[in-house]
């Protein structure tokens, strides 16, 4: 039997399913039943094929779990030992909810690509035409053989312009009064992609938190309420579930600052060839801000903080780079105490290139074959472009 | 091309050249003839460098006798790189059209953070720690102490240097800052040292203003450069508060804090070496009884910091006997402390004199000027006596005697105040001692007398004649040129009100005006939906900024701004600054197009260039005046009118009209580059702010974009960038903005040449 091969990760007795008792076997990758007495399953169900989880109200006698699969079919299965029951139900619940979210992205992310793939390629989409769909034989037969091949050529996907994002996707959700002194807010798939891609601080908490700990409506709900939507102010203290992404946010800025930059053209760290010392000079210009700020300095320096990490952050998703994630440590500090070695190594090609660039004047050379570059949008032009680029 | 400028033969490595090029060198040339000294206002972007560089190193060729050297004198590590690039430039076009090879030294001098090599120093973050540690490893008593004692730590570099790079002239070639480094690992000799040597006997120095115009630095690195040197301060717009912050010292209760422990740890060593080596400190005594300063010839590595007055103003003779001995000395600090900590702890601001000061501390604790005088001298000296290793401990006593010998020094040019709290925090005791320089001439003085031509020049030194006179100077050429173009390239306008017609100026009784915050935010809304790429932005100071963009973010009008650009914003913190300054320029770079939130008179605004689509529109948000009500400016101001006969208020325009103009010039670099200017202020449009605006943009500022609204403004900047977007070719410029040499030197471009300048 299939079982024994496989990894058991919990098991719960007197289940009943169609009012016949028997027991609930979790496994690492599929979701079994069997009748009491009988050693093979009735029911079995691959995670990657259930589409989501239902439980009954707490308040009811009969202490049911749903399984609702993609193909809209659903199962039901009753938690009938009195003493337990709800312990037993909660046991399952909760293992699920940890197992189904791996099985969805994989399944989601291969129906994506068999999609993208019918859609680049109209002679594949022919042939599924008319094998799979005339049924001459099954999706999962054609696949098989399909799937391996496209690994082959994935870079193709790469080519694909992503779209970027709107800087001010933020703004375009516009509160509106449902007039009973509540607002409204109006969110689009688009949006929440934008804050997911933009803040993946929150689409980690998204991960975390939905469905299971809050339903979508709660999450979003709770998102324009944090500090963390509102934070011209400075945190108050108040704990909420994204008082923890404003910190990652500071220490993704922060980890982007100390990497430093690349162009030592704008580097002003090192522009000034300093030798006056501490002490030295006079500060005419600026009064010295040194000392004890008040409150709304302190509130208008995070804006201007804010804004300087969001549009990096719009800029970064927009093209398709990633910002490493804050809480990299290793990556961290192998990037601040390598940094004078790395700058001795990469710099010079960089900023001989650069300085090149600044003192150029191309109109005082005569015209030679002057380098246009030629508007090519065709996908095949390009992949030869950056070919030779790099 | 070969160009004859007045009979002499200049190599320049274009095919073409700008009108005012040719000109400017011919301006230059005359200066040089009188072996006098000039001030050459030329925008920006129209090769003012190159010009330079081709004239003066024709003449170096051709007056070989007349000429020795050229020190070119730049502000920031990158603008030093470039000149030395160009400079490179010209010395292979040179060789390629005489087949001959070159024979010219030139090199860059930085500092050790710049050109260190060793592996461990170099990878230290400061200057002051790289300086500290190098003079650790490099001093001449170190490497003494290492023959008794071989297992003391070294630098190879500066140990191979000593040994063999003296013997060797460095080969002639141009060496910028990382030629020196890759120079240095090659030999294995340290190319700090090498290339402060090797400026002895170049033929071009490229390095930064601080090695000529700070006394504590120029009288290590410049001494010894020759009379018959030609200087040239690039980007001198600014050169009298670097000339004055050279001779500025502030002194806080922490500095003093760490003086006292500066003081005891003198005093600890002292007494140590009283048991161990009392030898020692008897020769020092008896060299400074000898007046003997500096009798052991002190090694190069010794000093880190010289005597802070000029040269001609240190006394040559013997150190007075009340501080010639080491305890002496410590107990004469000592003193001198106490007195500066009960000076500042005042209630109220006080405001003094030099001789005032002496007056009072004669007064007070019986320390008489002489010795005073002296403090700076016999610190170093004790320091080197008592074998200091990590002398950037002792940068707090170090300042304290430099302040003692600079009050004592000068009765005249120097302010002393004392101010027990911020004016914004009247609350928070936060005493600083001012001891300011007021008078820029006095630090570039000796630079004037020194050598035979020094050129100050710059994109924006409007109006001309103001630094002759605050830098007291006679100059033997004023001139501006202007730029040709044959597109105006450039559209400055000034904006006076909103749509609303409320007047719109950063003005003091109005800046927090709302209808003024919302009226600058719609101006900002309306540019970034017409102009492409990139936008920069300056406010007058930083606080100023802070406030308005948090109104702005209230109101709505930055997300509206988002809605087309991107927005950056400047902060106090440079690497933060640094970060969103380079991710402005990548945003340009992809198209999405950014705008940049600045300030005037800060880092951005003084280094960076925003060159074609990094900068296709500055908008200049109100008139950045300096903050007034600073003492410090105050006392300025009345020693410029009692001693320049400059008023007030002619200076503080002329000071925020020369740095408007630098950030309105930062989007300009060059004929094939276009944006537009923006200011912001119906100030702008009176006659004594807009005289004082350089003369190639006041020429383009016609009365038609005088005092504009918001509207009109959107209107004209339409045309005007749907103008630029035109092809733009170079047959366009030629005969007009560009020459050809035929076309050089016909006679009627001559005469048109001869109207560029623009003799003030």
């Amino acid at each position: 039997m299939a079982a024994l091969s496989e990894e058991v990760l919990l098991v719960v007795k007197r289940v009943r399913q169609r009012k016949q008792d028997g027991t609930l076997y979790l496994m690492a990758e599929r979701i079994a039943w069997g009748p009491e007495g009988k050693d093979r399953f009735t029911v079995s169900h691959l995670y990657a094929d259930i589409r989501c989880q239902k439980i009954s109200p707490d308040g009811k006698a009969k202490i049911q779990l749903q399984l609702v699969l993609h193909t809209g079919e659903s199962t039901n299965f009753h938690f009938s030992n009195e003493s337990t029951a709800l312990k037993d139900r909660d046991a399952a619940k909760d293992l699920l909810q940890q197992l189904l979210p791996k099985f969805k992205k994989r399944a989601n992310k291969e129906l994506e690509e068999k999609n993208r793939m019918l859609q680049e390629d109209p002679v594949l989409f022919q042939l599924y035409k008319d094998l799979v769909v005339s049924q001459v034989i099954s999706a999962e037969e054609f696949w098989a053989n399909r799937l391996s091949v496209n690994n082959v050529d994935h870079t193709l996907s790469n080519n694909k312009q992503e779209v970027g994002i709107s800087a001010a996707f933020l703004a375009d959700i516009r509160p509106q009064t449902d007039g009973c002194n509540g607002l409204r807010y109006n969110l689009t798939s688009d949006i929440i992609e934008s804050v997911f891609r933009t803040y993946p601080a929150v689409k980690q908490k998204y991960a975390e938190n939905v469905p299971h700990n809050l339903t979508e409506k709660e999450f979003w709900t709770r998102f324009f309420q944090s500090h963390y939507f509102h934070r011209d102010r400075i945190s108050t203290g108040l704990q909420d579930i994204f008082s923890e992404c404003a910190k990652q946010d500071e220490k993704g800025l922060k980890s982007m600052v100390i990497q430093g930059v690349k162009n030592p053209l704008v580097d002003l760290l090192s522009l000034e060839d300093k030798t006056l010392h501490e002490g030295y000079g006079s500060n005419l210009m600026v009064p010295s801000t040194s000392t004890a700020k008040t409150v709304k300095e302190n509130s208008n320096s995070a804006i201007i903080k804010r804004f300087n990490h969001h549009s990096a952050m719009v800029l970064a998703a927009g093209s398709g780079k990633k910002i490493d994630a804050p809480n990299d440590q290793a990556s961290e500090t192998s990037s601040t105490d390598g940094n004078s070695r790395d700058s001795d190594v990469f710099q010079p090609p960089i900023k001989k290139v650069r300085i090149q660039e600044a003192i150029e004047y191309e109109d005082l050379h005569m015209e030679n074959g002057r380098k246009t570059v030629a508007l090519n949008l065709k996908t095949g032009g390009f992949s030869d472009l950056v070919g030779s680029l790099s | 091309m070969k160009l004859n400028i007045e009979g002499l033969l200049v190599y320049f490595p274009y095919d073409y050249i700008y009108p005012e090029q040719y000109s400017y060198m011919l301006e230059l040339k005359r200066t040089l003839d009188a072996k006098g000294h000039g001030v050459l206002e030329m925008p920006s972007g129209t090769g003012k460098t190159i010009s330079l560089l081709s004239l003066i190193v024709a003449y170096q060729r051709a007056y070989p006798l007349e000429v020795t050297k050229l020190i070119y004198c730049s502000r920031t590590v990158p603008e030093i790189e470039k000149v030395v690039e160009e400079l490179r430039k010209l010395m292979e076009f040179f060789s390629k059209e005489t087949g001959e090879k070159n024979n010219f030294l030139a090199l860059a001098l930085s500092s050790r953070k710049n050109l260190c090599v060793h592996p461990e120093v170099s990878s230290l973050r400061f200057g002051k720690e790289v300086d500290g540690k190098c003079h650790s490893l490099t001093a001449s008593y170190i490497r003494a102490q290492r023959h008794s004692n071989p297992s003391l730590p070294s630098c190879r570099f500066y140990e191979e240097f000593d040994a063999l790079g003296r013997q060797v002239p460095l080969p002639a070639g141009v060496y910028n800052l990382d030629d020196l480094k890759d120079y240095g690992r090659r030999k294995g000799w340290c190319p700090y040292y090498l290339a402060r040597y090797s400026i002895l006997h170049a033929n071009i120095i490229v390095y930064s203003y601080h090695y000529l115009l700070d006394p504590k630095i120029a009288d290590l690195v410049s001494k010894e450069l020759a009379k018959k040197s030609v200087v040239v301060f690039d980007e001198a717009h600014n050169i009298d508060n670097v000339c004055i912050d050279s001779m500025s010292v502030n002194i806080t209760r922490r500095t003093l804090d760490r003086s006292q422990a500066n003081v005891d740890t003198l005093q600890n060593t002292i007494l140590k070496i009283k048991e161990t080596d009392a030898a020692k400190l008897k020769e020092e005594y008896r060299r400074l009884v000898e007046g003997l300063k500096e009798a052991t010839v002190a090694r190069e590595t010794d000093i880190y910091m010289s005597n802070p007055v000029l040269p001609d103003e240190i006394l040559q003779e013997a150190v007075p006997g009340s501080i010639r001995t080491a305890e002496h000395f410590v107990g004469f600090m000592k003193r001198f402390l106490e007195y500066l900590k009960a000076r500042l702890r005042i209630h109220h601001v006080v405001q003094e004199s030099a001789p005032q000061f002496l007056k009072d501390i004669f007064e007070k604790v019986c320390i008489d000027r002489k010795p005073l005088r002296f403090c700076a001298e016999r610190l170093r000296s004790l320091l080197r006596t008592l074998e200091i290793t990590d002398i950037a401990d002792f940068s707090a006593i170090t300042l304290i005697s430099n302040f003692a010998t600079l009050v004592s020094t000068y009765s005249k040019g120097f302010t002393i105040i004392i101010e027990p709290f911020e004016d914004r925090t009247p609350t928070i005791a936060n005493p600083v001692l001012h001891f300011s320089c007021m008078d820029p001439s006095i630090a570039i003085k000796p630079v004037f007398e020194r050598f035979q031509s020094v050129i100050i020049t710059s994109g924006t030194l409007s109006p001309l004649d103001i630094y002759p006179r605050i830098l007291d100077f006679r100059p033997v050429t004023t001139a501006s040129f202007t730029m040709t173009l044959a597109r105006t390239c450039l559209c400055p306008l000034v904006v006076g009100r909103g749509n609303d017609q409320v007047a719109m100026t950063s003005k003091f009784e109005t800046r927090e005006d709302f209808a003024v915050i919302r009226n600058y935010g719609n101006l900002l809304l309306e540019m970034s939906a017409i102009v492409p790429d990139g936008i920069v932005a300056f406010f007058t100071s930083y606080i100023y900024m802070e406030n308005i963009v948090a109104s702005w973010y209230e109101q709505g009008i930055l997300e509206n701004v988002q809605r087309n650009k991107l927005i950056f914003i400047e902060t106090p913190d440079a690497a933060e600054t640094s970060m969103a300054l380079e991710k402005y320029q990548e945003a340009c770079e992809n198209g999405r197009g950014a705008i940049l939130l600045s300030v005037a008179r800060g880092k951005v605004s003084e280094g960076i260039d925003f060159v074609h689509h990094f900068g296709r529109a500055v908008i200049m948000f109100g008139v950045p005046y300096v903050y007034t009500q600073s003492r410090i400016l105050k006392a300025r101001l009345e020693y410029l009118r009692d001693q320049f006969q400059i008023r007030e208020n002619d200076f503080l325009t002329f000071d925020a009209m020369r740095h408007a103009a630098q950030c309105v010039g930062r989007a300009i670099r060059g004929k094939t580059d276009y944006g537009l200017m923006i200011f912001a202020d119906k100030r702008y449009a009176r006659a004594d702010k807009r005289g004082k605006l350089p003369r190639w943009i006041q020429e383009h500022l016609t009365d038609g974009s005088l005092n504009l609204t918001i509207d009109e403004t959107v209107q004209l900047s339409k045309h005007f960038l749907r103008q630029m977007a035109q092809p733009f070719r170079q047959e366009d410029q030629l005969g007009l903005s560009l020459l050809t040499l035929e076309q050089l030197e016909s006679e009627e471009m001559l005469q048109r040449i001869a109207q560029i300048a623009h003799q003030a």
